[in-house]
């Protein structure tokens, strides 16, 4: 029999007037399971709650019912009150009696009847609660990062900072990724080599921080806390710990002409390569798909040359095994190619190139040395169109979304442009130009006022090639309405942001949901932009959406503060209104069928299998069962278990059926 | 027939399995039977008139505690074997599953995709009579629609023939079994029917194969199977499935769309 | 807002989920927006957690109106609760018109946390639809079957 003690609120007069608040205590005394029920002025001060302990313990009360303010106002403070009296917490409950009753209604007996009935609902929940423990789940105190382009660097050097280890692997040859291809990066026009490799040298040399460069996830299991993850080390070819980098191997590689990948195509490198001069580890590895060895059996020149006999040839993959407690995904993105725009000559003219390789032109370290040179010819451009949103915002191409970084990076490659070809002309076809960032709008200003840039409004219909000239023909809708034509000598396509390739199969691997363009998806759109739904795995950067460098430096370090307060617990305690799969006896061991319609609807794939076997080890059926560490406790695999065999502690089955019908019971 | 029968026989005697589940002569029709021997399979029968829906038996513990079984399937057994291994209920190795086509020939299937392969040249159609009543209710208004099934459901005993015929109510503990709380009132009542029906049916959603068990077991002759039918075809363009055939986007209530269109939600 | 003379006054159970709807209620509370006493809130994690059975309980225990709300698609604080939910309303909804049974009774909507006015307009409009439909006797009458004789319908 319960012994169910209330204490309805007046809450100085906010509820006393218009509830009848003394009325109520009257009332629900007569309801069975009730012992005890007063009402008192302040429920939430310190004599109010010491009413409640002392009640507790006068009259061996076994669940508590307040009837005040919202729970969402209170719940911790009674819940507290009641555990510091003895009894557990969670056989505490709050009726709503204010915000969703006195406030709202007028003086009345109706809204006193109502008062009533919602502190009769919650005590014939009450009489179903069962004391429950918060769950304690331990922690690994090491850290993942995904990925070593700026918003790595930043999440490791921040993490590595707090006093916690931290794994960061990259599959490219260095660290760096995109923004080291960048020549200057706006508003400022710093460097950006400049202020990237200073972040690399620290990175590799921090006390705190392993990095594996040419490594990738190969498998991820486990969950927050106690994630187990598998990391193909792919071979090197070179023995990084004998090498010294003096670059003897590839000024002597016979193969010179593989398209450099650091250079978007526009340079060439050796089979034996470092990708950049500012490269860290600034030491080789051998691309074996065009190695005159690995394709053939011959060459070795590189062995000869080396001082200290570092090439390994024989070296294979090596699977690494590491227990990490959280991760960080920083994969970043890609830009789509020329060679995604049938109206622009599918990638075939030379001198229709990306803004990234526009970079690497203008790049002191780039193919040119950073002077803009046409890719066909090497001659000097005159007439350059930047043509802006290719791709981007274009439902047809199937990129709806902006690119976001795209309108600066186009004023910033004019004004180079200007700068470098004093009596060059540009031109910028835009259709909006969006520059909503610090310093960002008076940047594209300068171009167009100070260097001159000819921003023209209107899209471009086609780009062919005509006596060595690019035939450029856009229109013109602000000023004049008209079509344009432009003969060009080069012409600069600003392409979509997209996600890097092999983002869906990351994905999969760590379970992380992701868009339809294959983007990460964040947990909440505003409220969690660094977490994703699968507790423990944070995200930074261009992984999760097109994003400039002061953006995803910003989101890297909140990713490391997530990281950061994950380890500052020993274990991870979380509230215990989880859903529980029923467990009974043999030979039924579970009503559970196995059906797992519930996993296929757990957003947070909380659900396993777990297979029941006989003292004879054979499987006698296989049933469903749910992760404590990650259930949140939405309960949808609860409403739709065809058998009830899964409930959801705090809002069970029973619960919530004893509360409706206890609602329209008098 | 004699081709099946001899099939049947060879199965048993070579030792692939324990027992062919399939059809012999009844009183009125034909029933169902379990050959476990070859002289048992000299029984077997197999026509348009074998309605009853053999794939519930496959989920019983007899059965799937008897090794690898054979099954002799018409084409609403085969709808609903996949739609029982999609649901992880049926273990591909322990059965051989045999059905005969159109031109009479005895057809052994190798694994689920190529009956899935088969039955897609199978729609599932209602036919005239059904097809009538329920343009009958459809054009009813919603009082009369109430009184109808009211009426209907005033015959129902609460016997669970229907239950106990549809292939896809394999769990364990029902939830008309289920007391605390009590989901579903037992008795025999309008209501009480009415609310073990539509629990059945959203049960089904997604998930009937159309055989039509239930309603032929019903001894009263309520036509149920047009309940979950009738669901059938109006949420199959909606949540994009087909009739019959085991979504390949999983289970029509558990997975969802984000642009799932209604047009009742404020 | 309340009649006390002797019209009928409907009773309706409210479903709603607690990280939109109920903080939605509770801004009602805090913005001191005046509504109908008619309606008693049920809380629930997330709409998700709905099951379609306790909506016919309410009917059979003499509620005259039901209300489901949640969170707006691509808020719910469990990411898909409400997607799930929406389903399971287009499905239920249909099958329960098909049975004749008056879905108009059923009013679901989509009320966020910074929705206060809308969830008393949702009360109020609710309120005042189930007034002029009346009492649901129909259904009250053949769930009343272990008190009355009269069960044929």
């Amino acid at each position: 029999m319960s012994k169910i003690g209330v204490f309805i609120c007046h809450c100085g007069e906010n509820i006393s007037a218009t509830v009848d608040c003394e009325k109520v205590a009257q009332d629900i005394r007569k309801v069975e399971g009730v012992e005890y029920a007063i009402d008192y002025k302040y429920m939430c001060s310190d004599p109010g709650q010491t009413l409640i302990k002392d009640a507790i313990k006068e009259h061996h009360l076994d669940g508590v019912v307040v009837g005040s303010c919202s729970p969402r106002m209170h719940e911790p403070t009674f819940r507290k009150a009641c555990a510091e009296a003895g009894l557990n917490p969670f056989l505490c409950e709050m009726a709503n009696l204010r915000e969703h009753c006195s406030w709202v209604h007028e003086k009345g007996e109706a809204t006193t009847e109502k008062a009533f009935d919602l502190v009769k609902m919650l005590v014939e929940k009450v009489k179903r609660n069962k004391p429950l423990d918060s769950i304690k789940v331990p922690i690994t105190k090491k850290a993942l990062v995904i990925g070593g382009g700026i918003a790595g660097i930043q999440a490791s050097l921040d993490i590595a900072n707090t006093g916690h280890q931290v794994i960061l692997i990259e599959k490219d040859p260095s660290i760096g990724g995109h923004m080291s291809q960048l020549s200057e990066t706006f508003p400022t026009l710093d460097c950006s080599q400049c202020i990237l490799t200073p972040r690399m040298v620290e990175v590799a040399q921090h006390p705190n921080i392993t990095l594996y460069t040419y490594a990738e996830l190969e498998s991820l299991e486990g969950f927050i806390g106690n994630f187990t993850a598998k990391i193909r080390l792919k071979a090197k070819s070179v023995d990084h710990k004998k090498c010294t980098g003096c670059g003897a191997c590839f000024q002597k590689c016979p193969q010179k002409r593989i398209p450099s990948e650091f250079n978007a195509g526009l340079g060439n490198r050796t089979a034996i390569y470092v990708p950049f001069p500012q490269a860290v580890p600034n030491k080789p590895v051998i691309d074996r798909e065009h190695c005159n060895y690995y394709k053939r059996g011959k060459c070795k020149i590189c062995e000869a040359t080396c001082p200290t006999g570092a090439i390994e040839w024989d070296k294979e993959d090596e699977i690494l095994t590491e227990q990490v407690g959280a991760i960080v995904v920083t994969t970043g993105f890609n830009v789509k190619g020329a060679d995604f725009f049938p109206e622009y000559g599918y990638g075939q003219y030379k001198d229709v190139i990306t803004g990234l390789q526009f970079e690497r032109l203008a790049s002191a370290s780039g193919p040119t040395l950073g002077e803009i040179r046409r890719p066909s010819d090497g001659t000097i451009p005159k007439k350059i169109v930047f043509i802006a949103c290719a791709g981007s915002r274009d439902e047809a191409k199937g990129i709806p979304y902006c690119s976001k970084i795209c309108c600066m990076y186009t004023a910033k490659h004019a004004m180079l442009y200007q700068h470098k070809v004093h009596d060059g002309e540009s031109t910028v076809f835009y259709m909006d130009i969006r520059a909503g960032g610090k310093n960002y709008e008076e940047f594209v200003r300068r171009a167009i006022e100070e260097d001159h840039v000819n921003y023209v409004r209107g899209r471009v219909a086609r780009v062919y090639e005509k006596n060595g000239k690019l035939i450029v023909k856009g229109v013109d809708t602000l000023l004049s309405g008209e079509q344009v034509e432009i003969e060009a000598d080069m012409v600069v396509l600003a392409t979509a942001g997209v996600s890097n390739c092999g983002a869906e199969q990351l994905a999969q691997k760590m379970h992380i949901s992701y868009d339809p363009y294959h983007f990460f998806a964040e947990a909440h759109p505003k409220l969690k932009p660094v977490e994703t739904n699968t507790a423990g795995i944070f995200l930074a950067g261009a992984c999760q959406a097109p994003k400039d460098i002061p953006e995803t430096v910003g989101m890297a370090s909140g990713a490391a503060v997530k990281v950061a307060g994950l380890f500052s617990n020993n274990e991870l305690v979380r509230e215990p209104l989880i859903a529980v799969v029923n467990r009974s006896a043999p030979p039924v061991f579970s009503t559970c069928v196995g059906c797992f319609m519930c996993q296929t609807a757990c957003p947070y794939n909380a659900i396993e299998r777990e297979e029941i076997k006989g003292r004879d080890g054979k499987v006698i059926k296989t049933v469903a069962k749910v992760n404590p560490g990650l259930c949140q406790g939405c309960g949808t695999c609860v409403a739709f278990c065809r058998s009830k065999s899964i409930d959801i502690q705090g809002y069970s089955n029973e619960q919530m059926f004893a509360e409706v019908m206890s609602l329209l019971n008098h | 027939m004699d081709k099946l029968r001899e099939k049947a026989a060879a199965l048993l005697a070579d030792g692939t399995v324990t027992m062919v589940l399939g059809y012999e002569e009844g009183t009125n029709k034909p029933r169902p039977l379990f050959c476990h021997t070859a002289e048992q399979a000299s029984k077997l029968v197999y026509s348009s008139q074998c309605i009853n829906n053999l794939a519930v038996y496959l989920t019983k513990k007899e059965i799937m505690g008897a090794g690898k079984v054979a099954i002799i399937a018409t084409i609403p057994t085969l709808r609903s074997i996949l739609q029982l291994s999609v649901e992880n209920q049926l273990n591909e190795d322990n059965l051989v599953v045999i059905t005969v086509t159109d031109k009479d020939e005895v057809k052994q299937f190798a694994n689920f995709a190529e009956i899935e392969a088969y039955i897609a040249d199978f729609q599932l159609k209602l036919d005239g009579k059904e097809q009538e009543i329920i343009t009958k209710l459809e054009g009813m208004s919603r009082e009369e629609r109430f009184k109808f099934w009211m009426e209907e459901m005033s015959h129902c005993f609460k016997c669970y023939a229907c239950r106990a015929a549809c292939p896809l109510c394999y769990c364990t503990k029902c939830i008309v079994e289920e007391n605390r709380p009590q989901w579903i009132n037992p008795w025999a009542a309008p209501l009480a029917n009415m609310e073990w029906q539509i629990n059945r049916a959203m049960h089904m959603a997604g998930r009937c194969t159309g055989c039509g068990a239930c309603g032929d077991a019903c001894p009263v002759g309520i036509p149920i199977h047009l309940l979950t039918r009738k669901m059938m075809e109006d949420l199959a363009p909606e949540f994009g499935f087909t009739p019959g055939q085991p979504s390949k986007n999983g289970n029509a209530l558990s997975t969802w769309k984000a642009d799932d269109k209604e047009n009742f939600i404020r | 807002m309340n009649n006390n003379n002797s019209e009928f006054e409907p009773k309706i159970v409210a479903f709603v989920c607690n990280w939109c709807t109920y903080a939605g209620a509770d801004l009602t509370g805090t913005s001191r927006l005046k509504y109908a006493t008619n309606v008693k809130i049920v809380r629930f994690p997330c709409t998700g957690r709905i099951d379609f059975m306790l909506l016919l309980k309410a009917f059979a225990q003499g509620a005259d109106g039901v209300i489901v709300s949640g969170c707006h698609p691509n808020d719910c604080h469990y990411t898909s609760g409400n997607f799930h939910a929406r389903r399971r309303w287009i499905t239920f909804r249909g099958l329960l018109d098909f049975m004749g049974i008056d879905v108009s009774r059923i009013q679901y909507s989509w009320v966020s946390a910074a929705e206060g006015a809308k969830w008393a307009d949702i009360v109020n409009t609710t309120v005042a639809n189930i007034r002029e439909l009346g009492p649901y006797t129909e259904y009250q009458k053949v769930a009343d079957y272990l008190d009355k004789e009269d069960y044929n319908g």
